[in-house]
């Protein structure tokens, strides 16, 4: 194994422990999230609701949570976990290593979309307990999971880098993730949106992801999954590139 | 083989404020070499420079010749760093974290784990590799930044006052293992305010005061720059002290003896007494005192306002901010016990 696969696979192992070990701060919450959700939404409003299209309103939102999971957790694993680490200097261990600016970065992006897919799995698990899916396109499925978790663990870096406080992390998740996902059509059928306010969700990235799984998980869609693959890959590229940028730079980790 | 470090005129700024004024130094490979200078004379800031935590404003920066910006991966995998802070990974046994940092500089996993053991060892502290750092004393914590520091095996050792707050044993077995280490060829740049430390372990020291190089020399050639005092005791002391020769820089009464401050008192003492026995003094007792490297030091960095050089900031616990006493740990816990993720 060259120096720079162990370099890399060195990181990668540190932020995956990290998070396999306290499982009861990464794994059991969205769980438990999770059964709620398919408890309220799915069997208690569910079955008052019916059917969206041709698919069971539990049918429906499940995809979304997956995505609602899997992109928060990539999310919060990066910006908890660089933040964390400039808190409490240990990042110095990191950054005064001859790590290459492109391994630091892909270390932190591969781990924290690993830990999204992960929850997204379980979510999934979770979601068998209440209905089942045929998986109608598994590797659209794989496509939107492996780029959704990227994109969030790679806007997760720039949070981490950018927070100045913890409570930074919290308005993050609060006032940006979450109107992000209310507003992203995990719930609801864009069809039921008009004018504006549809024009104004093909602008937010969650409705991409949750078409793209729900594509890939029940072949149910209301936009042409190859775009929306094409729009969250474009925005991951973009995304990577920034985070290379201020590693570069030293944003936040260096005076 | 090129210097450990080069720096030409190394400049960081802050705003208006220069922590590193110009700094230009060179220490040379196999060499214990001192940084000595008093708070927020600029030691960190340069030592950050090194190792990429601080970006230069300007001027040339190399590690064993190379550049820290633009070959920053081989100036930084010939480092060593062990810093004033206790910059720890917290959330892995301590020997996980020293496989961790030897992994990042791409040693293999099962030479990772030989080497972890070995430098445990070697520090003293391998009965305590299963804990977490947080469970360490104060001087296994001072212990581990050492051997993370050398579980790299760097060529260039930098150690940030790192008996900072030790006790006596600690400190000696400290000073031990790094002469050992400097005569194995390690390279060691060493900052701290125990001037005896740097008098003890320097070939060569380079005071720093406000960013700016005072000095750089070995410890004996900065005492030499220095003043003795020659107390001689007299039978027949008189009122006034007696003229004496241009040797005498200053003289004084102190009780039965005159004191005489001259450049090298061994050396003058014999004309001293010559001069005052042909005045028709009687001689009692002689005692010379020889200047300390910390009168130097004090002498080389005196300055009317110590405070006013931003580099502070960079140089340690003591300059936090008012009410910003609460640690990394304590917030942490706090977060999480209002529901923050991990």
């Amino acid at each position: 194994m060259s120096i720079a696969n162990t370099q890399l696979r060195t990181l990668i192992q540190r932020e995956v422990l990290r998070f396999v070990r306290r499982p009861y701060n990464t794994f059991l919450p969205p769980l438990i999230t999770n059964v709620l959700y398919f408890s309220v939404f799915g069997v208690i409003l569910g079955s008052r609701i019916g059917s969206v299209g041709d698919v069971t309103y539990i049918q429906f939102v499940l995809p979304g949570l997956v995505v609602l999971g899997a992109m928060s957790n990539a999310f919060e694993n990066a910006s908890f976990s660089i933040f964390h680490g400039r808190w409490n200097e240990y990042i110095h261990e990191v950054i005064t290593s001859p790590l290459s600016h492109t391994q630091t970065v892909g270390g932190y992006v591969i781990s924290s979309a690993l830990r999204g897919i992960i929850i997204g799995g379980l979510i999934v698990a979770v979601g068998f307990l209440f209905t089942t899916v045929p998986f109608a396109h598994p590797l659209y499925l794989l496509s939107f999971g492996v780029v959704t978790t990227t994109l969030f663990a790679g806007l997760g870096i720039i949070g981490g880098l950018w927070a100045e406080d913890f409570d930074h992390l919290t308005v993050m998740n609060q006032f940006l993730l979450r109107p992000l996902v209310f507003f992203g059509g995990v719930f609801y059928s864009l069809d039921q949106l008009e004018g504006l306010a549809y024009t104004a969700s093909l602008l937010n990235p969650m409705v991409y992801m949750v078409n793209g799984v729900r594509y890939g998980m029940i072949g149910v869609t209301e936009i042409n999954p190859n775009t929306s693959l094409l729009v969250l890959s474009g925005a991951a590229v973009v995304v990577l590139a920034i985070d290379l940028f201020l590693f570069k730079r030293g944003y936040g980790i260096s005076d | 083989m090129p210097p450990a470090i080069e720096t030409q005129d190394l400049v960081k700024e802050y705003g208006e404020l220069r922590a590193l004024q110009g700094l230009s130094l060179t220490v040379e490979e196999g060499e214990f070499f001192g940084l000595l200078g008093p708070n927020g004379a600029g030691k960190t800031t340069f030592i950050n420079t090194l190792v990429g935590l601080v970006r230069k404003s300007g001027g040339d920066v190399r590690v064993f010749g190379h550049d820290v910006e633009t070959e920053y991966q081989q100036a930084r995998d010939a480092i060593g760093l062990a810093p004033q802070e206790f910059n720890v990974d917290r959330f892995f046994p301590i020997r996980e974290v020293l496989m961790h940092k030897a992994g990042y500089h791409g040693i293999p996993k099962d030479e990772a784990e030989r080497r972890a053991d070995e430098v445990l060892k070697r520090v003293g502290i391998y009965d305590k590799r299963d804990e977490r750092f947080d469970w360490l004393s104060g001087g296994m914590k001072r212990r581990l930044l050492l051997a993370r520091a050398l579980v790299t095996d760097p060529d260039l050792l930098i150690l940030d006052e790192p008996t900072a707050g030790v006790d006596v044993q600690l400190r000696h077995d400290l000073w031990e293992l790094v002469t050992e280490l400097n005569e194995e060829g390690t390279t060691v740049l060493l900052t701290t305010h125990y001037i005896e430390e740097a008098e003890r372990l320097c070939d060569r020291v380079a005071i720093l005061n406000e960013g700016q190089k005072v000095t750089v020399a070995t410890p004996d050639e900065l005492k030499e720059r220095g003043t003795d005092t020659i107390s001689v005791a007299l039978e027949n002391p008189p009122s006034t002290p007696p003229s004496l020769g241009a040797y005498a820089h200053d003289a004084w009464l102190a009780g039965d003896a005159l004191e005489v401050r001259v450049d090298d008192g061994g050396a003058t003492a014999p004309q001293l007494l010559n001069d005052l026995e042909a005045e028709g003094y009687d001689i009692v007792d002689l005692e010379i005192t020889r200047t300390s490297l910390e009168e130097v030091f004090v002498d080389l960095t005196r300055h009317e306002d110590r405070s006013v050089t931003r580099s502070d900031e960079g140089d340690g616990s003591e300059d936090q901010p008012p009410g910003d006493e609460q640690s990394g740990t304590e917030r942490e816990e706090d977060f999480l016990e209002q529901g923050g993720a991990v």
